[in-house]
């Protein structure tokens, strides 16, 4: 059954009548309806529509069809006559029509967005955009009835399809389609005799344009006008007068294509110069009567053609620009181009423009605003402030050591507010001011004050994160993404009571003293970036005082970090390590070091060097990474602690024992000696090295001194003595000092190598002897192995071991 | 706001987004907001056989509720100033829950 209870089904479908209906088979009420009207008369039978026109055809009646149609004789182009040549004639008058379209084109640059309007919706403020707008006084179409303008707009998109469809890119294209509207009045001017004839033809006027060019079809309102009151125009007749073959007005046209866009069309033709017409012209003069009378029916066809069937050949602009020379081609297709991309730009730019009342805009700023405030958590945090060094430090600083990210948020957060709105008080005051310079002004002093008022707003807010309302029971918490709405609201209880509580002295401890060690630290870092400028002789005395309540300040702070690493402080118990030595086991005390020996003055920097010294066989670095005794590497845990030790640690301290006397340096191998089991340490990568450190700065303080004054000599004789006793001490384990957890080839004794290299330079000759027997195996076995590896492994080994020669003053080359 | 600051250094760098159903997206980080919403430019759907749908999608905007991890590139990580980041906020937050 069909929707409006017509019935579908045909005739021999239908059910049979009621008494033959299966069980199952519904009563259909409207059964009967339908066979009622016409029973099978609804059936179309050919016999019953065919009118019989075709019985009345004579079927002997061809007999003058040769002379209609002359098939004696093959169809010539001359038999035929051109009445029906169509194609040929248009191409005839094409290049009139081509040249009207140039000219056209260049006439009215300017109003390319005429032919954009369609697009968007109307809002008014068009014309604005035109830089030399002058209201039109146009009359509406509709007063002449009939809008046949249409008609004619339809032609020409076509054309300039067609010409666009040889020799030119997209962007020119574009640039012609965009163009085509306007280069459109022209032909109307030609056709407007034709006009009735063509209405007519077409059926009164009703624009059926062809399908590929749908958008076109809705063409802007003015255009029924202009083309309406052409006719009136005086100059209109002459004009159509041109000659035809006339190329030389293309060049001209194109060039003068700056011409004020104002100025009447048809002028412009005739203010060409005479003798412009000859220079251009090719061949003989040809006046305009000559040309008139092809002209003629020429025209007539064209109105033909423009019929919704029209297949002629492609009028093409290309062709006409073909005949321009290269360059001038160049440049009218390079400037179409350009205009034609900043058209679309324009385009895509306004044709949301007039969506927003400045109502609604005022309203969506304000929002904005609003989240920004909120999001930053109030604008009272100054861009560069300590609020926002805190809220933002990571940012910061990583902008401020690896320099900006390259297109990230140019500014911290909270300039966001004042970029933003500086910004858009610059679009507005530009974009307005052109027509109403007050206006704009208006609006950005209003965009500040809101600004002002929201800035206010957010610093009056209550701070306080619940507002209990008068009379309610509830409370309302407030939450922004930096205060989030705590959950859980709890007192913690004081510092004070936590630190009170019983010390222990494991790892946890450990990592509570570095932590507060950070802490400290930072603030000092905080401090000295707030480093006020040093004061003059005659600085006003808030700036000298403001100075020296820096540095008293940082004389404290100084004194706070000092005391967080613990380095005075002794042992819990004797069994557990030293609370600083404590803090350099772990990774990030370690990395410690470096920041915090900056702030340590010289006492404090020899204090923890001396600590270090006396605790070197407790610090993990060393107890940990005793060569085991099966040969085993060593775990990777301890391999990147000494790493990391090797590259936090001893770097600063290296910096300060290469300025240190040699008191200091004897004092400090003195402890280690006394009281640090050496022979073991010297079988750790670090031991060796913190040895090799104050050896070698000895041995360079002896090489620079050339003359000893008694007291020095006095010092001298003290280091020989410490000297020997070094050396007898290590001597023994000398061939056991070389890692022996990987074969020879592969094997990281460099710092080894260094430390016999160190221990030769200050030896005398029967020390360097038991030196050389002392690691004379090990020598043997590098030189022998590296005889077996690639050339630039082997001249690393082989130069390893060089130092070690060439410091006794030996070679390996003498080993052969 | 360290996570938001951090995420701002990442900007125009690499990252992989792994979200809560799984999918993991890499792309070039575009921006991030305080509420962790992430843009990505130029993506690719690291098992793109199993989401073919998202294969032709040049660009994303990514709810920060919906993320599980953002893979960073390590280069571009400055590991100690992070730690002290990571301080200076824990510092402030015990400072807020002391305040009240």
């Amino acid at each position: 059954m069909a929707f409006f209870g017509f019935d579908t089904t045909l005739p021999r479908d239908r059910a049979a009548p009621s008494s033959s209906r299966g069980m199952f088979d519904s009563h259909d009420p409207f059964a009967g309806l339908s066979r009622d009207a016409g029973d099978d008369d609804n059936v179309l039978n050919f016999d019953d529509t065919y009118d019989g026109l075709g019985n009345q055809l004579e079927e002997s009646g061809d007999t003058f069809n040769d002379d209609t149609f002359g098939a004696d004789q093959p169809v010539t182009r001359q038999a035929l006559g051109r009445d029906f040549d169509f194609a040929g004639e248009t191409a005839r008058v094409r290049d009139t029509l081509l040249e009207e379209q140039v000219l056209h084109n260049a006439r009215q640059p300017m109003q390319f967005s005429y032919a954009q309007r369609p697009a968007k919706p109307k809002t008014g403020y068009e014309a604005y955009k035109e830089p030399e707008y002058i209201p039109k006084l146009e009359a509406d179409a509709s007063i002449w009835g009939k809008p046949m303008g249409r008609q004619a707009e339809l032609q020409a998109p076509r054309q300039e399809q067609a010409a666009g469809r040889k020799m030119m890119s997209l962007e020119e294209v574009e640039a012609m389609m965009r163009s085509q509207p306007k280069a459109a009045p022209p032909a109307p001017q030609t056709m407007e005799s034709q006009s009735q004839g063509l209405r007519d033809m077409l059926g009164v006027g009703i624009p059926t344009g062809p399908p590929s060019i749908p958008a076109q079809q809705q063409q802007p309102q003015q255009f029924p006008t202009q083309i309406l009151q052409r006719p009136q125009h005086p100059s209109q007749a002459q004009q159509m007068q041109l000659p035809t073959p006339d190329y030389g007005h293309r060049a001209p046209h194109v060039l003068q294509r700056d011409l004020p866009p104002s100025r009447p069309q048809s002028q412009d033709v005739h203010s060409f110069p005479p003798q412009q017409h000859m220079d251009f012209q090719q061949g003989p003069t040809m006046g305009a009567p000559a040309v008139q009378p092809p002209r003629g029916p020429a025209r007539h066809q064209m109105g033909h053609q423009r019929g919704p069937s029209y297949n002629g050949p492609p009028i093409t602009q290309a062709q006409q620009m073909m005949n321009m020379n290269a360059a001038d081609r160049e440049t009218y297709l390079a400037e179409e181009a350009k205009r034609a991309k900043r058209n679309h730009k324009i385009f895509l730019l306004s044709k949301n423009n007039g969506l927003m009342t400045p109502q609604d805009k005022n309203f969506i700023t304000r929002i904005q605003l609003q989240q920004l405030l909120t999001a930053t958590g109030g604008i009272d945090n100054d861009p560069g402030s300590e609020e926002q060094l805190a809220e933002d430090f990571y940012y910061q600083v990583y902008a401020q050591i690896r320099g900006p990210p390259r297109s990230g948020p140019g500014q911290p957060l909270n300039q966001f507010a004042q970029t933003y709105l500086f910004q858009t008080g610059s679009r507005y005051g530009y974009g307005r001011s052109r027509h109403h310079p007050r206006g704009g002004d208006n609006h950005v002093q209003r965009m500040e004050q809101q600004v002002a008022r929201a800035v206010e707003a957010a610093k009056a807010r209550p701070k306080n994160k619940q507002l209990v309302v008068e009379g309610s029971l509830g409370k309302i918490a407030f939450s922004n993404s930096k205060t989030p709405r705590p959950l859980l609201n709890f007192k913690r209880p004081d510092a004070t009571a936590k630190n009170s509580a019983p010390k222990e002295t494991d790892r946890k401890a450990a990592l509570r003293d570095i932590e507060k060690m950070y802490s400290t630290l930072m603030r000092l870092e905080d401090h000295e970036r707030r480093l006020p400028p040093p004061p003059k002789e005659d600085s006003p005395p808030d700036v000298i005082e403001g100075h020296m309540k820096w540095r008293s300040e940082m004389q404290s702070l100084n004194e706070q970090l000092w005391d967080s690493m613990k380095v005075l402080e002794t042992q819990a118990s004797p069994s557990s390590p030293h609370p600083f030595i404590q803090i350099l086991s772990h990774g990030k005390g370690k990395k410690a070091i470096p920041r915090v020996f900056r702030h340590l003055d010289d006492q404090q920097r020899l204090t923890m060097l001396t600590l270090i010294a006396i605790h070197l066989d407790s610090l993990d670095v060393i107890r940990d990474a005793y060569p085991p005794a099966d040969n085993t590497p060593l775990p990777a845990r301890v391999k990147e602690e000494v790493e990391l030790f090797n590259q936090a640690v001893i770097p600063p301290l290296f910096s300060y024992i290469n300025e240190a006397p040699l008191n200091i340096i004897i004092g400090m191998l003195g402890l280690i000696i006394d009281r640090v089991h050496l022979q073991s340490i010297v079988r750790t990568k670090i031991g060796l090295s913190i040895l090799t450190m104050l050896i070698s700065r000895a041995e360079l303080v002896k090489q620079a001194a050339s003359s000893f004054s008694p007291a020095q000599h006095e010092e001298w004789q003290q280091w020989t003595e410490l000297y020997s006793r070094l050396f007898d001490i290590v001597e023994p384990v000398l061939p056991y000092i070389f890692p022996t957890d990987t074969n020879i080839a592969a094997a990281d004794d460099v710092h080894v190598w260094q430390f016999l290299a160190t221990m030769g330079v200050g030896a005398s000759q029967d020390q360097q002897q038991r030196l050389v027997l002392g690691v004379k195996d090990r020598v043997m076995e590098t030189v022998a192995v590296s005889k077996t590896l690639p050339d630039d492994m082997a001249a690393r080994r082989l130069g390893d071991v060089n130092l070690f020669m060439r410091a006794i003053g030996l070679d390996v080359e003498l080993l052969g | 706001m360290l996570f938001f600051s951090f995420f701002k250094t990442l900007v125009n760098h690499e990252v992989t987004v792994e979200l809560k159903n799984d999918i993991s997206i890499r792309g070039t980080l575009k921006s991030v907001d305080q509420y962790l919403n992430i843009k990505l430019d130029d993506i690719t759907v690291v098992d793109e056989l199993k989401y073919p749908h998202l294969s032709s999608v040049k660009n994303v905007f990514i709810r920060g509720s919906v993320v599980r991890y953002v893979h960073l590139p390590a280069a571009a990580v400055d590991t100690p100033l992070l730690e002290d980041a990571t301080r200076r906020e824990a510092a402030q937050t015990a400072a807020k829950a002391k305040q009240g």
